[in-house]
C-alpha cells in the first residue's frame, strides 16, 4: 500500500455498498478524489450547491431529506448517501437537507460518480432509481435448484412427431429408429394425441391386432400436457397424479418437446415430491401428522438452496393441498361418499400459493345444495377432521375462525353467490376488510366445477364494478410501507420511530392487496399474486414496469422474510415475520428501502385509479 | 486586538531575518491572511512520529500532511514522508508502527524538511499538541541554520482546551487526547496509529470545532494562530 494511502478512508469506503463490488484500485482511486467535510448541528441546513452536485457519503452523523414544503423524503445515516437524486436526473435539486446530528461527510465529484456508474454495471444498478434494474438478476436469487428448476432447463428441442393419419407399423418404425419410448402425434401442428411403447403393447399386441389401424385409433387423445415454464417439480406432480411417464411440453397449442420420467429421475430426485408422495401413501392421521414433521425441514432446506420465494410458497402450498386432500380421502373412506358434490375451498395464502412458515389454515365448503340434517352431521364430521387434523400438522386454526368446520362457511354455491354479492354490491370498507382474502380462493378438492361457477359470478360482479373497487382500494391504503431505515431503527412514513419491521403485514400483503384490486377490476381469474401480475400485463391493465417493480418487489421482501426465518429457524428461534435493521446489511437496506418505496408509489397510483383521489 | 499586534509584529520581524526562502514565504503568508476567514486559507494538518518525546535527544521518524483546502480536507494532496534516523527506532515502533526496515529507503531530515517548508510555504500549519511536532522542527532547525526560529500553528489541543476549561473548572490532561476530543465531535474514532491518519484525524477536528466556533467562515487566523 502506498504510503500516502489514507488507511481510515479506505477501510471505510471498501466496506460500503456499492464500493465494496470494485476493484480495490477503483475504491483507492475514490479515496483519493473524495473531499471530506464537516457539519455541524447548528448549521442547521446542508448548504446544497445545484450547480455543483455531488454525492454525499455520510461517514458519522445523520440527515434528514425534506421538499421544501417540509415532508420527509429520507433519513440519512452513516453508510448511506444523499445528493445522488439529482445527478440521476440531471435536475436541480430542490430538496432541503436537514442536519440531525454533527456529521462528518465525505464527497465524490459528479464526474466521478458519472465514472464509476459508466464503468460499474453493480454500482450504476445500485444508484440507479429504476428499482426493477436494481433488484433483478441477483446472483444470490439465480441458483437453479431441481424443485425450482423449470422444464425448458431440461427438455431436449428435437421432437419427434407423426401425424395422425399414419400406421400404427409406420409409428412403431419411426420409434424403433429413434429409439423412442413415445411420439407426439400432431395434426396440422397442433397436439392431437400421444402414442407410447405401452399403448402399442396394451392396445394392440395384447389384443392382436395389425400394424395396418391408424395412429389415432390407438393413441390416448388429449393427453396431459406442460407448459416449458412450468417448475420441473409440477411435471413430477403431473406425472405422479395421473400415473403416467411421458408428458409434452406444449407452447401455445403446439408440442415443443417430449419429457419422460426418466429425464425427470435423471435430474435428480424431489425432496417435495418424495414428501407429497409420502403423504400420498399413508393410512392415518398419526402417520400424516408424523409426515408432516418433515415441512419445516423441506422449507428450511428450500431456503438455503436459495430457491425464489415465489417458488418456495407453490411449492410448500402444493404438500399444504395434498395434505389436505389425503385427510378428506382418510375421513370418507371412514364416512363413505358424500352425499352430495362439494367443494373444498382455500382462502388466503393457501389460495393464493404463497403459504410460508407458520401459515394457518383459511378454508370453506361449497355444497351442491340445501343439505339435510343428516347431510350437515356428514359434512361436519368431516370438516371438523380435516381442520383439527391440519391444526395437529402444523397449520393452526384460522383466528377468525374462516374455516370449513365452520356451519357459517358451509354454503350452498346460490348461498355463496349471496355471500359474494353482498360484499361487491354493498361494500363497506370494514366489512369488506375481513372479507378480502374470500377473493384469493381456489378450489382444492372435490366438484371444481362449483368452485369454477362460483368464480365466474364473483369476477362477473367486481370487474369494472367503480364502488366496489373504490371500498377494496381504501382497504389496500389503509396501511403504508415503512419509508427506510435510520441506524437501529424503522422509520414510519409518519416519521415516527419502530424498533423492527413485520416484513409480512408491512411488505408481501400490502403488494398482495393492490395486486388483488387490479385482478378483481381486470375480472381475472389467476390469485397467485405474479400469477395475477402476469395476467394483467398480459392483458394490458398495469402498467408493465409497474407490474415489474411490484414482482421484484414482492420477490426481494419474501425472499428477506424467508431467509430470515431460515435464520430464526436455525437459531431455534420462534419463526415469524419480524425483522430487526441491525440485522441487515447496508445493500440489504437500501433495497428493502427501494421495494417499500414501490409499494409506496403503487398505492399512490390505485388512490389514483379505483378512488380518484390525487 | 493585543494578540493581533503581537502577531504581527513578530511575522514582520520573522520576514526580515530570515534566512530560508521557504520559510520567509511561510511568515509572509500567515502575515497576509491574519484577518482572513479560515475558510479562504490554505491548511496543513501535519503529524510527526517519533522515537520518543525529547525533541534534544529523540529523532523524527515520520511526517504525514493533509492540506485543508475551500473549507474541505483534500486527500488526494495528501502526504507521508519516512525520515533516515541514527542508530534504532526501538521501543518507539510500538506506537507509531515504523519498524527500521520500512527506513531503509527512507529520506535525509534536511530533505525531508526542505519538502516540508515547500508545503508551508502558502499554507497554515495544524496540529494537535502542535508545541510537540513544532518543537521538533525547530530542533532540527538549529542543526541546519545554527539559528532558532519561531514557528506558529493551529493547535487543536489548545481549542479543546480553552473550551472545556470554560465548562469545567479543572481538566483531566487525557480528556485532551485526539480520540478523546473527536469523541465530544461525534467524530469516528481511527484505531491505526500513523502519522498521515494522525494528520487526518487532527483536519476533520479542526472542522468540527470551527462549526462550533459559529462556522469556519466566520473565525479568522488570527483567533486561532498560535506562536511556539
Amino acid at each position: 500500500m502506498d504510503n500516502s494511502e489514507l488507511q481510515p478512508i479506505f477501510d471505510f469506503m471498501r466496506r460500503l455498498a456499492p464500493f465494496d463490488s470494485l476493484h480495490e484500485q477503483t475504491i483507492k482511486k475514490c479515496c483519493q478524489e473524495l473531499t471530506i467535510s464537516y457539519y455541524s448541528k447548528q448549521q442547521k441546513l446542508v448548504n446544497v450547491d445545484s450547480d455543483e452536485p455531488q454525492l454525499y457519503i455520510v461517514r458519522s452523523g445523520a440527515f434528514e431529506v425534506t421538499t421544501q414544503q417540509g415532508e420527509l423524503i429520507d433519513r440519512v445515516a452513516e453508510g448511506e448517501y444523499f445528493g445522488f437524486s439529482g445527478m440521476l436526473s440531471g435536475e436541480k435539486v430542490v430538496n432541503q437537507v436537514h442536519i440531525l446530528e454533527d456529521a462528518l461527510v465525505y464527497h465524490l465529484s459528479a464526474k466521478m460518480f458519472d465514472q464509476l456508474r459508466a464503468n460499474s454495471h453493480s454500482f450504476d444498478r445500485f444508484f440507479n432509481q429504476a428499482f426493477a434494474k436494481r433488484l433483478r438478476n441477483q446472483g444470490s436469487l439465480q441458483h437453479s435448484h431441481i424443485s425450482t428448476a423449470r422444464i425448458t432447463h431440461i427438455m431436449s428441442r428435437d421432437l419427434t412427431t407423426i401425424t395422425a393419419d399414419a400406421t400404427i407399423h409406420e409409428a412403431a418404425q419411426l420409434m424403433s429408429k429413434k429409439r423412442l419410448s413415445s411420439l407426439v402425434v400432431v395434426n396440422q401442428d397442433k397436439l392431437c394425441g400421444i402414442l407410447t411403447d405401452r399403448d402399442l403393447r396394451n392396445r394392440v399386441l395384447a389384443k392382436g391386432l395389425g400394424g395396418d389401424l391408424l395412429v389415432e385409433q390407438i393413441m390416448t387423445k388429449e393427453p396431459t400436457v406442460i407448459e416449458p415454464n412450468a417448475l420441473i417439480f409440477e411435471a413430477m406432480l403431473k406425472m405422479s397424479e395421473n400415473n403416467i411417464h411421458h408428458l409434452p411440453v406444449v407452447d401455445q397449442e403446439r408440442p415443443i418437446a417430449i419429457i419422460t420420467s426418466t429425464d425427470l429421475i435423471r435430474s435428480q430426485s424431489s425432496q417435495p415430491l418424495l414428501l407429497i408422495g409420502q403423504i400420498e401413501r399413508q393410512n392415518s392421521l398419526e402417520a400424516l401428522i408424523q409426515v408432516s414433521q418433515k415441512i419445516p425441514d423441506l422449507l428450511h432446506n428450500l431456503i438455503s438452496s436459495d430457491a425464489k420465494a415465489i417458488e418456495i410458497g407453490r411449492i410448500l402450498t402444493s404438500v399444504t393441498d395434498s395434505l389436505t386432500r389425503r385427510l378428506i380421502v382418510l375421513k370418507q373412506k371412514q364416512l363413505g361418499p358424500a352425499p352430495m358434490a362439494f367443494c373444498w375451498l382455500a382462502f388466503g395464502s393457501q389460495g393464493r400459493q404463497d403459504q410460508m412458515a407458520g401459515s394457518d389454515q383459511d378454508s370453506a365448503l361449497i355444497l351442491e345444495k340445501t343439505p339435510s340434517e343428516q347431510d350437515k352431521c356428514y359434512f361436519k364430521q368431516l370438516s371438523e377432521f380435516v381442520c383439527s387434523a391440519l391444526n395437529e400438522c402444523g397449520f393452526p386454526f384460522c383466528p377468525g375462525n374462516i374455516m370449513a368446520q365452520n356451519p357459517q362457511w358451509q354454503l350452498t354455491l346460490q348461498q355463496w353467490q349471496q355471500q359474494f354479492s353482498k360484499w361487491v354490491n354493498t361494500p363497506q370498507p370494514s366489512a369488506l376488510l375481513n372479507a378480502t382474502i374470500f377473493f384469493d380462493m381456489r378450489g382444492i378438492y372435490g366438484d371444481l366445477s362449483l368452485f369454477t361457477t362460483l368464480q365466474t359470478t364473483v369476477l362477473n360482479k367486481t370487474k369494472g364494478n367503480d364502488i366496489f373497487l373504490a371500498a377494496l382500494s381504501q382497504n389496500a391504503l389503509q396501511s403504508t410501507a415503512p419509508l427506510g431505515f435510520f441506524r437501529s431503527f424503522v422509520i414510519e412514513r409518519d416519521g415516527s420511530e419502530v424498533k423492527g419491521i413485520d416484513l409480512k403485514h408491512k411488505g408481501n400483503a400490502l403488494i398482495n392487496d393492490i395486486v388483488r384490486t387490479y385482478a378483481l377490476a381486470a375480472g381475472i381469474e389467476e390469485v397467485n399474486t405474479s400469477k395475477r401480475l402476469e395476467s394483467l400485463i398480459e392483458k394490458s391493465k398495469i402498467d408493465k414496469e409497474v407490474a415489474m417493480n411490484l414482482l421484484d418487489a414482492w420477490e426481494f421482501i419474501a425472499h428477506k422474510r424467508l431467509t430470515n426465518q431460515g435464520q430464526q429457524f436455525n437459531n431455534t428461534q420462534p419463526v415469524s415475520n419480524y425483522i430487526l435493521p441491525d440485522s441487515l446489511s447496508s445493500l440489504v437496506r437500501h433495497q428493502l428501502k427501494d421495494a417499500f418505496k414501490v409499494i409506496h408509489e403503487a398505492q399512490g397510483t390505485i388512490r389514483l385509479k379505483f378512488l380518484r383521489q390525487f | 486586538m493585543f494578540q493581533r499586534w503581537w502577531l504581527q509584529y513578530q511575522l514582520k520581524r520573522l520576514v526580515k531575518n530570515s534566512k530560508l526562502n521557504a520559510l520567509q514565504d511561510h511568515y509572509q503568508y500567515l502575515l497576509s491572511q491574519l484577518d482572513s476567514p479560515i475558510s479562504d486559507i490554505k491548511l496543513l494538518a501535519l503529524d510527526i512520529e517519533m522515537t520518543g518525546l525529547d525533541s534534544k535527544k529523540d529523532q523524527m521518524v515520520s511526517i504525514g500532511v493533509i492540506p485543508i483546502i475551500n473549507a474541505k480536507i483534500q486527500p488526494k494532496l495528501a502526504q507521508y514522508k519516512l525520515i533516515k534516523i541514527q542508530g534504532t527506532v526501538g521501543q518507539s515502533a510500538v506506537i507509531h508502527g515504523v519498524l527500521d526496515r520500512h527506513l531503509t529507503n527512507a529520506l535525509p531530515l534536511q530533505e525531508v524538511l526542505q519538502w516540508l517548508f515547500e508545503q508551508c510555504k502558502d499554507k497554515v500549519i495544524v496540529a494537535h499538541y502542535a508545541s510537540l511536532d513544532l518543537q521538533f522542527l525547530q530542533q532540527s532547525l538549529v542543526g541546519a541554520e545554527k539559528q532558532s526560529f519561531a514557528l506558529f500553528a493551529i493547535d487543536t489541543l489548545l481549542i479543546d482546551k480553552k473550551r472545556e476549561l470554560r465548562k469545567h473548572q479543572s481538566l483531566n490532561t487525557s480528556s485532551l487526547r485526539l480520540n478523546a476530543c473527536r469523541e465530544r465531535y461525534n467524530l469516528p474514532i481511527y484505531n491505526a496509529h500513523n502519522a498521515l491518519t494522525d494528520a487526518l484525524a487532527c483536519a476533520e477536528l479542526l472542522l468540527a470545532q470551527l462549526s462550533k466556533m459559529g462556522g469556519i467562515d466566520k473565525v479568522t487566523l488570527q483567533q486561532l494562530l498560535n506562536k511556539h
